[in-house]
């Protein structure tokens, strides 16, 4: 059973190697778009070590779920909807919206996953101690 | 030896081009593993052939149209192996028939299996390759894809999709160190194009320029070179091996 520490340091093994950024880049504040340079086809390899490094499954769009975004009935004029958003925090309760919620553009929805919310997204699938 | 050390996987490998693929790739080195459908004899005949080492070439039996299926094989290779360097999406059939008297399943019997199991291995391979950073991938289109001929719209569809696929797949990859291109032959020596041969007879050889059917193993050269590293700067690429017959008549 990994501790918290354990399991960032995994992610920053995993985001390193995915992404080639420094150790020192990824902080758990660092978000994943703005920060370190993410583009979406990363967001694959980086799914893909996450589940080598911890053996878990992760289903296509559960982390990162793109299908929102280009689904009409969650999006108009560039922006998510209300219901986008709801549907957006149902999938995501590992992070935290609130401020993409005040400007939903689409262009920005990239920007607001960090570091931190991935070891969320990681605690919640494995077994965790302090 | 361009693949020693190096693995590979290829579909519809018992028969025909893809089997062709197989043996050429196992006598250049690489650790071959081959997915066959239904023909079991083929396949292990093909093993017994190539005559290999314990775990150098492997026939494993699987739907094409199976994505579940595709990840399972491709996750166990890449747990056994540690990396997949090749596939070759070889599996293929045909089911012709006018347009008016296609039925459905005719049609998605042929999109399923040709394009739809391109796409399968395609997406299975995909993080494996992309987390090492390298990987090539060839896909067998058709010279049908762009030169119409009458009882074939699932199948030049079918090959049609291949093309795109390849060259949108590629764009995606190579940012990662991973290259994708198709290769369209013309006629070539296999069961598949039997039927088409025996009813055009020696009309056929009359329109390609080369004066002859091409040999399955004049495919997998070409298969062998676009996943090789001396096509190391080649991706999106559909290249035709059809003894010129997309040249024209003329």
């Amino acid at each position: 059973m990994p501790t918290k520490e354990e399991v960032f340091e995994k992610i920053r093994t995993a985001l390193v190697e995915a992404l080639g950024v420094d150790e020192e880049e990824v902080t758990p504040q660092a978000t994943l778009v703005g920060d370190l340079g993410a583009e979406s086809i990363d967001f694959l390899d980086i799914v893909f070590r996450l589940e080598k490094a911890f053996d878990i499954k992760i289903p296509r769009g559960e982390l990162f779920p793109e299908d929102i975004l280009t689904d009409a009935t969650y999006v108009q004029d560039g922006k998510v909807t209300e219901a986008g958003i709801a549907e957006l925090r149902k999938r995501m309760p590992f992070a935290n919206l609130d401020a993409f919620a005040k400007n939903p553009a689409v262009q920005e929805f990239g920007s607001l996953l960090t570091v931190a919310d991935m070891c969320r997204f990681v605690e919640g699938k494995v077994e965790v101690t302090d | 030896m361009r693949f020693e050390g190096k693995t590979a996987i290829v579909t519809g490998g018992s028969r025909g081009i893809g089997r062709a693929c197989v043996m050429r790739l196992a006598a250049e080195g690489a650790k071959v593993a081959f997915i066959y459908q239904s023909n079991q004899q083929a396949a292990e005949s093909l093993v017994a052939e190539l005559n290999l080492p314990e775990g150098r070439a492997t026939a494993l039996q699987a739907d094409v149209r199976d994505l579940q299926r595709a990840h399972e094989i491709v996750d166990s290779l890449f747990d056994q192996w540690g990396q997949i360097d090749v596939l070759i999406n070889s599996a293929g059939i045909v089911h012709d028939g006018l347009l008016g008297a296609m039925t459905q399943e005719q049609w998605r019997d042929v999109i399923d299996t040709n394009l739809g199991g391109t796409f399968n291995y395609c997406h299975a391979v995909t993080q494996p390759m992309m987390m090492k950073r390298r990987g090539s991938i060839v896909n067998l289109s058709s010279t049908a894809a762009e030169f119409a001929a009458r009882g074939q719209v699932n199948y030049a569809a079918s090959k049609g999709g291949i093309n795109g696929l390849s060259r949108a797949l590629a764009k995606e990859l190579a940012p990662r160190g991973v290259r994708v291109n198709a290769i369209a032959p013309g006629m070539i020596e296999t069961d598949m194009s039997q039927v088409v041969r025996g009813i055009a007879g020696d009309q056929i050889q009359k329109i390609i320029p080369l004066r002859r059917i091409g040999r399955p193993e004049e495919i997998a050269a070409a298969a062998a070179f676009l996943a090789s590293d001396e096509a190391s700067y080649l991706t999106g690429q559909v290249l035709r091996v059809d003894g010129g017959l997309s040249l024209g008549s003329h």
